[in-house]
């Protein structure tokens, strides 16, 4: 399971992300797809992000259950506190 | 009350967050952790204590909000070397600590969880007719073969636990390491023990402090959590090793489960059965019906 959050991105990048995911709301895509699909996608949003933002977040084994990554909102990072995800701004 | 029932578990929270030279405020309902010019958000309902070292200022505002979501706070030294004071953390009834004060009372029914405290530690069970002293016997060579073991594991020099209460600079690291991740079980145990109401005075095995029954319960998991976290962390750096140690630890609990298991296990040694969690109701008690209902006028009886 994983959900991107896009903001202010081209209409080829969304296209492009409806091949594999479900567009619940506009630039909110989730569905299930393997660790390696999910970081390509990631890959590929990073490449075409321009001036828009991305978030991703995705389960994992840790005391939180999931994981988090953003690109390109300069305002808002993630930070790691002693193995916990906290959002810094 | 409802409200309350949105709260996560104590099984489901994050085990602990450490902070020092920092200020924690309320901000919009919630809480934030401001250090140097950056802000960090901090889900308190999903963390089960929040352990505040040297430098924190903390408002009114955010012990409230804290307090709200059951999230224990706790002042702690610097490297969370010692506990200062705990604020408090929310059970809905007495029934654990009667049960447990029960217990403790009892000579015979005190021994038998002693015993089950430290069955609990072995993998392979020890017979019946083992005396207490015994026992403790093979505990000793237990945690000496542990020690040795994670030693020999992590290629770090182990000459025994030696530290001083005084002079924390004088022991060496992975005696420091091991007085850092047990300070961080200890604060989970106590988080989650005061999260359902046990007492932490009230100790089987250990006796005579205030945190008795924590260190009871810490050291039923030391073994597979703090040993190997400490010898691990020293083994990887001798820098930052206080931030590595915790690290380690929270590792070590995930992969335990801890937060899942403590309360559960506790529950077993104590033989405490969870029926239903009923909503508190305030009870009188009564010398023949053993309790009657509260808030109730018995002047017609």
């Amino acid at each position: 399971m994983v959900v991107f959050v896009l903001e202010n991105v081209k209409p080829v990048l969304r296209g492009e992300l409806s091949r594999w995911l479900f567009e619940v709301k506009a630039g909110v895509f989730t569905g299930r797809v393997s660790a390696l699909v999910r970081d390509e996608l990631w890959d590929l949003i990073a490449q075409k992000l321009d001036h828009g933002s991305a978030v991703m977040i995705y389960p994992k084994n840790c005391e939180q259950g999931f994981d988090a990554r953003i690109l390109g909102n300069p305002s808002r990072s993630l930070v790691d506190i002693e193995g916990v995800l906290l959002v810094k701004v | 009350m409802s409200r309350l029932r949105t709260l996560p578990k104590a099984r489901d929270r994050i085990s602990f967050l450490y902070f020092e030279h920092c200020r924690i405020e309320q901000d919009e309902q919630a809480i934030a952790v401001f250090k140097g010019k950056s802000k960090f958000f901090v889900p308190c309902a999903a963390i089960s204590t929040l352990l505040l070292g040297p430098g924190t200022s903390i408002t009114h505002a955010a012990i409230k909000t804290l307090s709200n979501n059951t999230c224990e706070v706790q002042w702690v030294g610097e490297d969370l070397l010692r506990f200062y004071a705990s604020g408090r953390s929310g059970s809905g009834n007495a029934k654990r600590i009667i049960h447990q004060a029960t217990l403790w009372a009892d000579s015979i029914q005190r021994l038998k969880v002693v015993r089950r405290m430290y069955l609990f530690r072995f993998d392979d069970p020890l017979s019946d007719d083992l005396t207490l002293q015994q026992i403790r016997g093979h505990e000793g060579v237990r945690v000496r073969t542990l020690y040795q073991h994670w030693s020999r594991q992590t290629g770090v020099e182990w000459n025994g636990r030696d530290y001083k209460q005084q002079d924390w600079n004088a022991a060496d690291p992975i005696n420091q390491a091991l007085s850092i991740a047990n300070a961080c079980l200890y604060a989970v145990c106590q988080a989650a023990l005061h999260s359902v109401g046990y007492s932490p005075a009230l100790g089987f095995i250990h006796t005579g402090k205030p945190l008795s029954f924590v260190y009871d319960v810490a050291d039923m998991y030391k073994a597979k959590t703090t040993i190997p976290a400490a010898f691990e962390a020293v083994s990887e750096t001798y820098f930052n090793l206080d931030t590595l140690v915790r690290e380690k630890c929270r590792e070590r609990f995930n992969e335990q489960r801890l937060m899942h298991r403590l309360v559960q296990d506790v529950d077993r040694m104590l033989g405490f059965g969870d029926d239903e969690e009923t909503e508190p109701i305030c009870f009188l008690w009564d010398d023949v019906l053993e309790s009657v209902e509260g808030g109730k006028n018995w002047a017609e009886e």
